[in-house]
């Protein structure tokens, strides 16, 4: 609005001067065309009739800027015959000094005509503008004052009903959500991000609430069994004398027990373990890692592990190149994979373990025959916590994959899981492709 | 299957009570492993900072110490470094969060120390520390004997009361590792380390089952069983039950 007032003052005033210098030169036309006594007596009239208050200066001069008529005492410096109308301050005689708008013009004779209009109007013109523009602020400024504070009570009143929102967020409401609107402006399109935030963490919540369903479950089912054998163990009749003894059936529920809570410990260390590699972002112990040395390490170590379960365990092809990674982990991931693929496998079955180099990358992979993973299991069962029901009545943690997913993502590793393609049961085949090392 | 040795007990106050120092400086878990090695046969004295530990094992009089990785006041290795320069020479272990491990930690065990990261068995951590109360091992032998068991390292050749073994070169691997800690509690993750050089915790039975095939072998029907399976602890090759 400031702007705008001014440009208004400087249109005004511009008009205002165009207009006095057209008036000026107009003048001047008139009077040169005169002839000199009617000229003279036309100046005395202009310097005392009460013109004078607009003409602020008549003034007749020769060649020599000498004063022959008029009421200029001197030559106002600066002006030029014939020039353009400049603004200057002359010196009007009985007057002060004034600021005015003179033009010189050369009569025919040689003489000099100096015509000076006062700025006086202008100044009357600026200040009635001014006092409109200010006239005009102040209702502007009142309404714009009234129209923000309505704005700002509305958006705070939107704002408070957010904070309400939030503190029943905070309450522990998850579902409740922020007043979005149909986010056509930007507090609504805030609140439809912290909403769609919302939504998000609302469903990590239910994930692992039901990954701490399922956990809960699994550490209960053997606590369970562990607490039955023990109060069997301290109910027995203690005149059990028929082999084996009751130190031997003491022994043995002492042993089951043990075996009971090792599989706990296995669940929670293996968390604890997964938990560390996500976190810890454990890159310190990287180094070089021949993927061939790798193979034939892990298949030296299950070997027998396989035959134990009348599986055969297949070294195929695997390509001399190397990756960048740790190997303990690495080894952990191959080992996993491939414990999984022999848990799953029928007797009889065959595991095999590969890698090949392809396209600058290197491609682990382990096949089974056993059921495979359905096509919908497939991604979740390398995220953090998921355990397929299937697995459930396996030994061991039974969070191996998630243990394999969390390596592969500290080694970038991409990690496919298809069907093998065996018969009559489809097979689990499961590709692991790193970066390869140049060497 | 052979006999069942019971825990590691009995076996550990044949010898004079070890001294170990422990420094770490999370005082719950201190406390816990202070109280288990003290059930172990252990006599533990505690110190809570690196200065303080540094101070108090330069003074010496320790068998072994056991050194958390991260202390406040002087970070563990450095400590160890430290002892090394002042010329102590005590077997250290040292506890590391997983993601702590690095190629300094993982070389300690170069230098015939160990280290072990947490959370830990605390029969684990006993085991480890008897391992290393009980170095070193003579590695220039050429023939190894325990009982009727002789394995012969330059000829590649195993025989028990003169009955030859056939063994494949892993299983000869695990055999030497036993006959060279003869009446030593070796864990599964101990073997999976030493013989493997694997640290990580495996699913299965991974060490039983390659600890079965060679006991097959090594322990036929109606011999004295060498190979001993220690409940909660793991296995042991010795003479007699």
């Amino acid at each position: 609005m400031l702007l705008q007032s001014a440009l208004i003052f400087w249109q005004t005033t511009s008009y205002q001067i165009m207009r006095t210098d057209l008036l000026l030169s107009r003048e001047a036309a008139l009077i040169t065309a005169q002839t000199r006594p009617v000229l003279d007596q036309q100046l005395r009239m202009r310097a005392s009739d009460d013109l004078h208050l607009l003409i602020a200066g008549a003034g007749l001069f020769d060649a020599q800027h000498r004063v022959l008529n008029g009421n200029l005492q001197t030559w106002p410096e600066g002006l030029q015959p014939d020039g353009p109308v400049l603004p200057l301050v002359v010196h009007p005689t009985g007057q002060g000094p004034r600021a005015v708008r003179a033009q010189a013009v050369r009569l025919r004779n040689g003489d000099i005509l100096v015509l000076a209009r006062g700025l006086r109007d202008l100044e009357e013109v600026r200040q009635i503008v001014l006092r409109a523009l200010l006239l005009c602020a102040v209702p502007g400024i009142l309404l714009a004052v009234a129209g923000g504070a309505w704005l700002s009570h509305r958006a705070l009143l939107r704002v408070g009903i957010m904070h309400r929102a939030i503190d029943r967020i905070m309450a522990g409401d998850l579902h409740e959500r922020l007043p979005a609107g149909r986010e056509r402006d930007d507090l609504d399109r805030l609140a439809g991000s912290v909403n769609r935030m919302l939504e998000r963490l609302e469903h990590l919540l239910d994930e692992i609430k039901g990954v701490g369903d399922d956990i809960a479950h699994d550490l209960r089912t053997p606590l369970a069994r562990v607490r039955t054998r023990l109060e069997r163990a301290r109910d027995a009749p203690s005149g059990v004398e028929r082999p084996p003894g009751r130190a031997a059936l003491l022994t043995e529920a002492v042993d089951r027990a043990i075996a009971d809570l090792d599989q706990c410990f296995a669940v929670i260390t293996a968390l604890l373990r997964i938990g560390e590699i996500e976190n810890g972002r454990r890159r310190a112990a990287f180094t070089t890692v021949a993927m061939d040395e790798l193979v034939a390490d892990i298949v030296d170590l299950y070997e027998p592990i396989a035959e134990a379960r009348q599986v055969v365990l297949v070294a195929a092809r695997c390509d001399a190149v190397h990756v960048h990674g740790d190997r303990d982990l690495l080894i952990e991931l191959l080992a996993n994979l491939i414990d999984n693929a022999i848990k799953f496998t029928p007797e009889g079955g065959r595991v095999e373990i590969g890698g090949v180099a392809r396209n600058g990358e290197a491609v682990l992979h382990v096949a089974d025959t056993g059921p495979g993973i359905a096509a919908a299991e497939r991604e979740a069962v390398l995220g953090r916590f998921y355990r397929s029901d299937k697995s459930r009545h396996i030994a061991g943690s039974g969070l191996g994959l998630s243990l394999v997913g969390a390596i592969g993502r500290l080694h970038d590793a991409r990690i496919a899981i298809s069907d093998a393609g065996t018969s009559p049961l489809p097979g689990c085949r499961i590709d692991v492709t790193l970066a390869a090392l140049t060497t | 299957m052979s006999a069942v040795v019971d825990a590691i007990v009995p076996d550990m106050l044949h010898a004079q009570c070890p001294h170990v120092l422990l420094i770490e400086d999370d005082a719950k878990l201190a406390l816990d492993v202070a109280e288990e090695l003290g059930l172990r046969g252990f006599t533990v004295t505690m110190a809570e900072t690196g200065p303080d530990g540094l101070d108090r094992a330069s003074q010496g009089g320790f068998d072994v110490l056991v050194v958390d990785r991260l202390l406040p006041g002087l970070d563990g290795l450095a400590l160890i470094e430290q002892l090394r320069r002042q010329g102590t020479r005590t077997p250290v272990l040292v506890l590391s969060a997983l993601s702590a491990v690095d190629d300094r930690v993982s070389g300690l065990k170069a230098g015939g120390d160990d280290y072990l990261t947490k959370p830990f068995a605390m029969v684990e951590l006993a085991a480890r520390l008897e391992a290393l109360l009980r170095r070193p091992i003579e590695a220039r032998e050429s023939m190894l004997q325990v009982g009727p068991l002789v394995m012969d390292l330059i000829e590649r050749s195993v025989t028990r009361d003169g009955r030859s073994i056939e063994l494949l070169p892993r299983e000869f691997r695990l055999l030497e590792y036993l006959l060279r800690r003869p009446d030593r509690v070796l864990t599964r993750d101990m073997l999976l380390e030493d013989v493997w050089h694997y640290r990580f915790i495996p699913q299965t039975n991974l060490v039983d089952v390659h600890i079965g095939k060679l006991r097959r072998k090594v322990d036929a029907p109606g011999e004295t069983p060498l190979i001993h399976s220690i409940r909660g602890a793991g296995f042991m090759l010795r003479i007699g039950t």
